[in-house]
């Protein structure tokens, strides 16, 4: 048996005797309202566990004029009752005053009642009487009147007798109306009758479960109602992390599965880690007021904790001091140390690891910094943005590790099936190579930077093993993998934006 | 790093052998030279060169150099040397000392110059001039017909009204404050003199102006066309090592094209300078280790592999002992300050690419900072009662701080030299950016539920960069029945999940509506405050909607 709707089942209880039953006799029979009883005879019909048919009926019923006839009767009655009791004779002229009936009432009244041979006319003296002798009978008229304030009554249940009365009635104004109606009967066909009879009693569905139903057990007595599981829902929104955020998260945990500490420190910075110390001299480009922020208050720090190792930078700046360099041979100003700007590269927090108590060697650190540099934001440019950087230590480091190291960060959170080196350039490492990573999706995209850093760099903060840098350029793979082209939207204002975003 | 452009058919010339015409191959070649090529326009190629130290390799005539030691056509050092003093004397004027003191001259003759070189000379001294010369502030180049030179030249200094020449490529005399103010270059270069008194005037003995450095060379006698032979060169600029460094590489260049290099003598009347003899041609030697170089490279190369790669970078190098190589390193390689720099070249010249990439086994713990970790916490709990993160830029300005929150000014970490007044501050609290946020959001769905976790800054005499930075979290709510009961439910679930109990405490914010706003206290410290924006603020950022919210400092829970 296929599913049934509990309207169906209802419907087929109250038909399972087989007879023929009006819709309306079925409305009394389940209690359901007609929408519902409706519908179900429909879908039984669809199935083919029903025929409905539909019968157009006639009906008569009292207009507006015939519902007035009901205190008084037909105005010819109305009439003659009044000349009887005005002794058989009036006047004609009188008959407004004893019928009050209206002009055009009087008219129909004179008509009619000549017409049934309740009354006569006599001229007298040039004046015209009405005489009527004795009380008529009700006529089939007024029978079928009185039965019609009843209610209404179907056409063909009229006797041959009461049809010619109805044809003269329906003839006079708004006495009697006739009206068509379809009445619909249902029955059960031979295969709904056999399903009706596996119907079980249909209990009261339920849509929701209540805790009462539960710990009653009335559960087991009670059928669900079904949803429409199609129906649309209202929405809501997860909450999520934002999903550049997300992604950071994701490299830093793989940074940390490859053994590397996380590194943090302030972005407001002193000139002296930002650059002095990573061998970039004081006329160098990228110091210029078009490539760091510079804090306007307070403008300058206290460095005093780092006096030993800011001299040992002086003197590599400006003669190479220890480090068998000739150095950059220029005046160094031991006032522009101290200014303080907002961190232009990562690499001033491994400048400052590099000087840090908690130091360990062998040692591998990252940081994923906020950085600044003045720049028009614009789709391809942010004032502030995130460096992902750090350093290897070891005392056998090689250049083949720091190729090895790039090569496992290209594949870990670039997934690269190729890499390749190039030569570059950085103020603070020596040999410098770009890294470039190569994917199906994406070909060949620059990926990072890398180089050991100069003994500039390293001696006078007083390391002596190699120490290997490293940068990776990851927002663009964060934006290959969202699809973003603009790099503004890492940084989205754009809730629908980030509610559509899957997690990734 | 600079981007230079250079003529395929002269490179090819100069370095005496085929190039290959497609990109990629090109770029096989100029991997040698740390060069890019970013586009090839008919015979015009544009290379980015990615060494910010190496000035020589940003003429044609330097990147042919290297090439031809690269490609195997020439090895070892190229030797460039004056041929002897030309007699021509620059006499300096003492008054120069604070305007722009230092200068440097060369002659070179018979150079052979075609339209194509010409333009490559042309090239070649604009882009020392804004890169090395750093936009001229730094060092100027000057290049003049010698044959129209009278010496002794004079460099010297004028009023801006008193000097009138025509000017480069002009046909009207200006006076010196003319082009300053309305010649092109005048207005480009301008701001690096218009502060001073006098202004800095190169001409020769019959009073010819060669030139007003830096701004623009004269018609006269700077022109240099095809027909010029001997050329005469003038680097300018603030420090004497950069001028020297200049005029240099701009010697060599024009020695490539033509037959010998002269000398000038320079009289200067500083105290701390004594007269001296340019260009300065000088090579340099070093001493490199096998055992260094192998070490740092992680290779076993022998002796004569790496004197081999170091011939092809245009060094002489010979074994002096076991373990020792000295070499002669050219003197335009000015960045060579330490045997380091060799290794680099050694390391190229080999091929990056053929030197098989290791994973070094060091025995390191990976691990994420304290500051990390618990943040995370913070950001779980706060995604988990159904908050949407958002990240949104630390610079800020005092409108959006303070203003439109209808509070008084505090004192933040402001920025010497904004981009924008938009981001001229370090933001000190988080919510105005969630306000912002919702205001740019306005149209989206309802109910929005917004948190932020970032830093903020503090000014702070006690800390050494005189500025403290805080974890902050902040968080808003925006819908039409939005109520304070609500934000208080999502406090204490916050507080709860965090481990801690939290206390609010009766208190006016400006931002907030009266009696509907306190502060958080959690083991009877204030760690931040919580309320419904008062209306007066949803106006100012355009919102319909009550809004309701806090902001905690997170140090204060982590006990920092």
């Amino acid at each position: 048996m296929a599913e049934l709707h509990q309207l169906e089942k209802s419907l087929l209880l109250a038909l399972k005797d087989g007879k023929k039953i009006r819709l309306s006799k079925l409305l009394k029979k389940t209690k359901l309202p007609y929408a519902s009883v409706a519908r179900a005879s429909v879908w039984l019909s669809s199935k083919g566990y029903a025929k409905i048919e539909d019968i157009k009926r006639s009906f008569i019923q009292l207009d507006s004029e015939g519902k007035k006839t009901r205190k008084k009767g037909l105005p010819e009655r109305i009439l003659v009752e009044a000349v009887l009791e005005n002794g058989g004779c009036t006047l004609i002229d009188t008959v407004s005053t004893l019928t009050k009936l209206r002009k055009d009432e009087i008219n129909v009244a004179l008509g009619w009642g000549r017409r049934k041979g309740w009354l006569t006319f006599s001229r007298k003296k040039g004046k015209m009487f009405i005489i009527v002798k004795e009380k008529p009978e009700k006529g089939i008229d007024e029978q079928l009147i009185e039965q019609l304030f009843k209610g209404p009554i179907t056409l063909d249940s009229l006797t041959s007798k009461q049809l010619l009365s109805f044809n003269v009635l329906v003839k006079r104004p708004k006495l009697i109306s006739q009206n068509e109606e379809v009445d619909r009967f249902i029955t059960l066909t031979k295969v709904g009758y056999t399903i009706a009879k596996q119907v079980k009693e249909v209990g009261d569905e339920i849509s929701q479960l209540t805790p009462e139903l539960i710990k009653s057990g009335k559960w087991r007595d009670i059928q669900f109602r079904k949803y429409d599981i199609k129906a649309p829902v209202a929405k809501i929104w997860a909450g999520k992390k934002q999903p550049y955020l997300r992604f950071l998260d994701d490299i830093k945990q793989k940074l940390v599965s490859l053994g590397f500490k996380e590194m943090v420190g302030s972005i407001v910075e002193f000139m002296f880690f930002n650059c002095d110390a990573l061998y970039m001299p004081q006329d160098h480009p990228a110091r210029e007021i078009h490539d760091i922020y510079y804090i306007k208050s307070p403008s300058y720090g206290d460095l005093s904790d780092y006096t030993a190792l800011i001299n040992n930078v002086k003197a590599t700046h400006e003669n190479g001091w220890e480090t068998n360099s000739k150095g950059w041979r220029y005046p160094f100003s031991l006032e522009a140390t101290k200014r303080l700007i907002l961190r232009s590269q990562g690499t001033a927090l491994s400048a400052r690891m590099l000087v840090d108590s908690k130091l360990e060697i062998p040692g591998k650190y990252f940081s994923i910094a906020r950085c600044y540099r003045p720049d028009v934001i614009d789709r391809t440019h942010l004032t502030e943005f995130n460096h992902v950087e750090g350093i290897v230590l070891g005392a056998d480091l090689t250049f083949k590790d720091l190729l090895g190291i790039l090569k496992m960060f290209a594949i870990e959170t670039a997934g690269a099936d190729k890499v390749r080196f190039t030569p570059d350039y950085f103020p603070f490492t020596e040999p410098s190579v770009e890294l470039s990573a190569y994917t199906v999706d994406s070909g060949w995209l620059e990926f990072g930077g890398a180089g050991m850093f100069r003994p500039e760099v390293t001696l006078p903060l007083g390391i002596k093993v190699p120490v290997i840098a490293w940068g990776l350029g990851i927002d663009r793979i964060f934006m290959m993998k969202t699809g973003i082209s603009d790099i503004r939207d890492i940084f989205s204002h754009d809730l629908n934006w980030l509610r559509s975003q899957k997690v990734i | 790093m600079p981007t230079i452009i250079v003529l395929f058919n002269d490179l090819q010339r100069l370095v005496g052998a085929q190039l290959p015409r497609n990109i990629d191959d090109l770029n096989e070649v100029f991997f040698f030279v740390k060069g890019e090529v970013e586009s090839i326009d008919g015979d015009e190629l544009s290379i980015e060169i990615k060494d910010g130290n190496r000035p020589d390799l940003w003429t044609v005539e330097g990147l042919a150099r290297e090439l031809r030691g690269a490609l195997g056509i020439e090895n070892g050092l190229k030797e460039y040397a004056v041929e002897n003093y030309s007699g021509v004397e620059i006499l300096v004027d003492s008054r120069l000392k604070d305007i722009r003191p230092y200068i440097a001259c060369s002659i070179i003759t018979n150079v052979q110059l075609n339209s194509e070189s010409v333009r490559e000379l042309m090239h070649l001294q604009d882009k020392l001039d804004l890169t090395y010369g750093r936009k001229r502030t730094r060092t100027s180049i000057g290049l003049y017909n010698y044959d129209l030179i009278t010496p002794p030249i004079r460099y010297s200094v004028a009023k801006p009204l008193e000097i009138s020449f025509v000017p480069l490529d002009g046909v009207k005399e200006l006076s010196l404050k003319e082009i300053i103010n309305t010649h092109p270059k005048g207005l480009e270069y301008g701001h690096i003199l218009r502060e001073k008194k006098h202004w800095p005037i190169l001409l020769d003995a019959k009073n010819k102006i060669l030139s007003f450095p830096p701004i623009i060379n004269s018609n006269d006698l700077g022109r240099i066309t095809e027909g010029v032979k001997d050329i005469f060169v003038e680097v300018t600029g603030m420090g004497y090592q950069t001028v020297l460094n200049t005029l240099m590489i701009v010697t060599l260049s024009l020695a490539d094209r033509g037959e010998k290099i002269l000398s000038t003598k320079i009289h200067y009347p500083y105290d701390d300078i004594i007269n001296d003899e340019t260009p300065k041609l000088k090579t340099n030697n070093m001493l490199l280790n096998v055992s260094y170089v192998n070490q740092i490279l992680g290779l076993n190369l022998n002796i004569q592999s790496i004197i081999d790669l170091l011939k092809k970078s245009r060094y002489d190098a010979y074994q002096t002992d076991r373990d020792t190589i000295t070499l002669t390193i050219p003197c335009y390689r000015i960045d060579v300050m330490h045997p380091i720099d060799l290794v680099e070249d050694i390391a190229i010249k080999y091929g990056y690419n053929n030197i098989e990439p290791q994973w070094p086994q060091l025995n390191t713990f990976g691990s994420l900072s304290n500051l990390n970790v618990e943040s995370n916490l913070a950001r779980d709990i706060m995604v988990g009662l159904g908050f949407q993160e958002v990240l949104t830029f630390s610079m800020s300005n005092k409108s959006n701080l303070f203003k439109k929150m209808n509070l008084e000014e505090r004192n933040v970490v402001e920025i010497s030299n904004p981009m924008t007044l938009n981001y001229n501050c370090l933001r000190d609290w988080l919510i105005p950016s969630l306000m912002e946020f919702l205001s740019k959001n306005s149209s989206v769905e309802y109910p929005q539920r917004i948190f932020e976790l970032d830093k903020c800054y503090f000014i702070d005499k006690n800390k050494s960069t005189g500025v403290r930075e805080r974890t902050t979290l902040a968080c808003l709510c925006i819908h039409s029945k939005a109520n304070f009961s609500e934000m208080k439910t999502i406090l204490e679930a916050f507080f709860l999940n965090m481990g801690k109990m939290c206390k609010l405490k009766e208190d006016i914010f400006d931002c907030f509506i009266n009696g509907r706003a306190g502060a958080i206290l959690v083991d009877n410290v204030n760690v931040g405050f919580i309320g419904e924006i008062h209306p007066k603020v949803l106006e100012a950022w355009k919102l319909e909607n009550p809004v309701i919210g806090f902001e905690i400092d997170l140090d204060k829970i982590f006990g920092k």
